[in-house]
């Protein structure tokens, strides 16, 4: 089957999102939605394996609650971009508003402009890739997977990590508390050729590696960090 | 929730479509703040001083505002009036002291009439309700001019009522008003050194302390940019805000992050608002957006290029 078209106009989200999930059962794979206007909660938990081609920016939430669409956003894309995700890809061509891939499980989230504040907050899978620069605490508490920032970092990166790891090409404006600087491993290095290679990126940067110092992972009130690091 | 608009006009057309822009914008962002609406225009040079008089919060004030004009010009010529809902319109000569001024007109019934703004271009007309009543009352989309900015309210803390919807006009500073989405968390410490110092508070919403500060900041000799740079370390809490003065538009943004702002620029105007899909509403799809970093602000002065954002 080919492209279908869902024209946005003057509906509410409601059904917009609706004429995709028809279009989705009828057996439509390439599913394109014409001036979104930025409104909020467009294409949330789609669960098949389809392309949604935003033509414009979307609001808050976009893709948001995913497993295995692919998402590309021709605009800007608001608050929370993908949250939740499970598995699938978004690929963002401008930039992403605050909290994006929030709590995302797998799959992987491609901001080809900036992000703002929050990017990969809480994390729990999968891979953000933010081709711009990202903005203050990105990461934060990130449970696991991996951001990649090919620009510059904003103030308080990667506070309060768990297992994830960020990787920045360009500069860090300061470290969040419990974030650590380490060289990349060649395993590393393998990663970041290769997601970066999938999405046109260069992977030649001065990479830096910041994962959780542990901190604070366990609570000793004895310990003296607990004086000191909060 | 709230939602803060601004727009200006960078094409030195004094008589832009501001009311019919922050129109379209409030409709789209109305669901954010289903108590208030409210719009703050500079508008054509009306050669004076132009008031906007609250006169109370609900009823029929035609004779009241009879009464009101009469008490105002034993002291000072008014060259043309209007009475409009709660609302009086006044425009006076501008050869007077605007604190006595201010003082003199709300002592004819302190606990009801207000003076909701004064300034040379500057008019502010809000009330609870939903945009789409605020321009059957108003008529706020034929109100022109250079700039202005626009809020709808979703209270919060304090009273649902005319007095303590936004914008807020920075009291006894002409033209100059500010429209806050957040929770500045210091308020009650910040409100106490200004009372100690005589100044006045007209409501009990936190976003009121704003104009306070600046017009305090600017009234020692500094720059708005200065004052709103100054803010930034002084304001604790949630904030995005807009302030607006007869030469400039701005916003701030606090060092958190906390409450969304989006700014869009064209050669021909520039506008900022809570949610990108007030500006798609209202200008279309021909510009990007972008959200500005924390802890930042930028004011645009008018016809002139923006200064960058820090």
């Amino acid at each position: 089957m080919e492209t279908v078209t869902v024209q946005c106009g003057d509906r509410e989200t409601r059904e917009i999102n609706r004429e995709i999930r028809q279009r989705i059962a009828e057996g439509y794979k390439e599913i394109e939605i014409a001036a979104p206007g930025a409104r909020h909660s467009l294409g949330v938990a789609i669960l098949e394996p389809v392309h949604l081609t935003f033509n414009g920016s979307v609001g808050y939430y976009c893709a948001g609650l995913m497993d295995g669409a692919t998402v590309t956003i021709r605009g800007s894309a608001g608050w929370g971009l993908a949250e939740s995700m499970m598995n699938g890809t978004v690929i963002v061509e401008g930039s992403a508003g605050n909290g994006a891939a929030a709590a995302m499980r797998g799959g992987t989230v491609v901001i080809q402009g900036d992000a703002s504040a929050r990017a990969g907050v809480s994390m729990k899978g999968g891979t953000l890739l933010i081709a711009g620069d990202s903005g203050y605490m990105t990461g934060f508490m990130a449970q696991k997977g991996t951001i990649i920032i090919c620009g510059d970092a904003g103030e308080a990166l990667a506070d309060s990590m768990y297992e994830a790891a960020v990787f920045v090409g360009g500069k860090i404006a300061d470290l969040g508390t419990d974030a650590v600087i380490h060289e990349p491993t060649s395993e590393d290095g393998a990663f970041l050729r290769e997601t970066l290679g999938a999405h046109g990126l260069d992977a030649d940067r001065d990479w830096k590696k910041i994962v959780a110092g542990r901190k604070l992972w366990n609570f000793d009130k004895h310990e003296s960090t607990w004086r000191e690091i909060l | 929730m709230c939602a803060i608009l601004g727009y200006l006009d960078k094409t030195g057309n004094k008589a832009a479509p501001i009311g019919r822009t922050l129109l379209r914008m409030l409709i789209a962002v109305g669901c954010r703040g289903p108590d208030s609406t409210g719009v703050a225009i500079f508008g054509p040079d009306r050669g004076g001083l132009v008031l906007q008089i609250k006169l109370g919060e609900h009823g029929d004030f035609t004779a009241r505002a009879g009464e009101l004009l009469e008490q105002i010009e034993t002291f000072i010529a008014v060259k043309e009036h209007t009475v409009t809902s709660s609302y009086l319109r006044a425009v006076i000569d501008e050869r007077v002291d605007p604190q006595h001024l201010v003082q003199a007109i709300e002592q004819f019934d302190p606990e009801s009439i207000e003076v909701v703004s004064m300034g040379h271009r500057l008019e502010i007309l809000k009330q609870v309700g939903s945009p789409q009543e605020l321009e059957e009352t108003y008529h706020i989309s034929q109100m022109v001019g250079t700039h202005g900015i626009a809020h709808t309210r979703l209270s919060t803390e304090s009273r649902v009522d005319l007095s303590h919807s936004q914008p807020f006009w920075a009291h006894g500073a002409l033209d100059v008003a500010t429209a806050h989405n957040g929770h500045i968390t210091n308020y009650h410490k910040l409100r106490r050194i200004y009372e100690q110092r005589g100044v006045r508070f007209y409501t009990e919403n936190d976003s009121e302390i704003i104009g306070i500060y600046l017009r305090d900041r600017m009234e020692r000799g500094e720059s708005l940019e200065e004052a709103l740079r100054a803010s930034l370390v002084d304001f604790d809490g949630s904030f995005c805000y807009v302030a607006a003065t007869n030469d400039a538009l701005a916003y701030v943004k606090d060092p958190f992050g906390l409450k969304p702002l989006v700014v869009a620029e064209t050669d021909d105007w520039v506008a900022v608002a809570t949610e990108e899909i007030a500006l798609r509403q209202a200008l279309g799809d021909g510009f990007r957006t972008r959200e500005p970093g924390t802890r930042t602000m930028q004011i645009w002065p008018l016809q002139a290029p923006a200064v960058a954002a820090v």
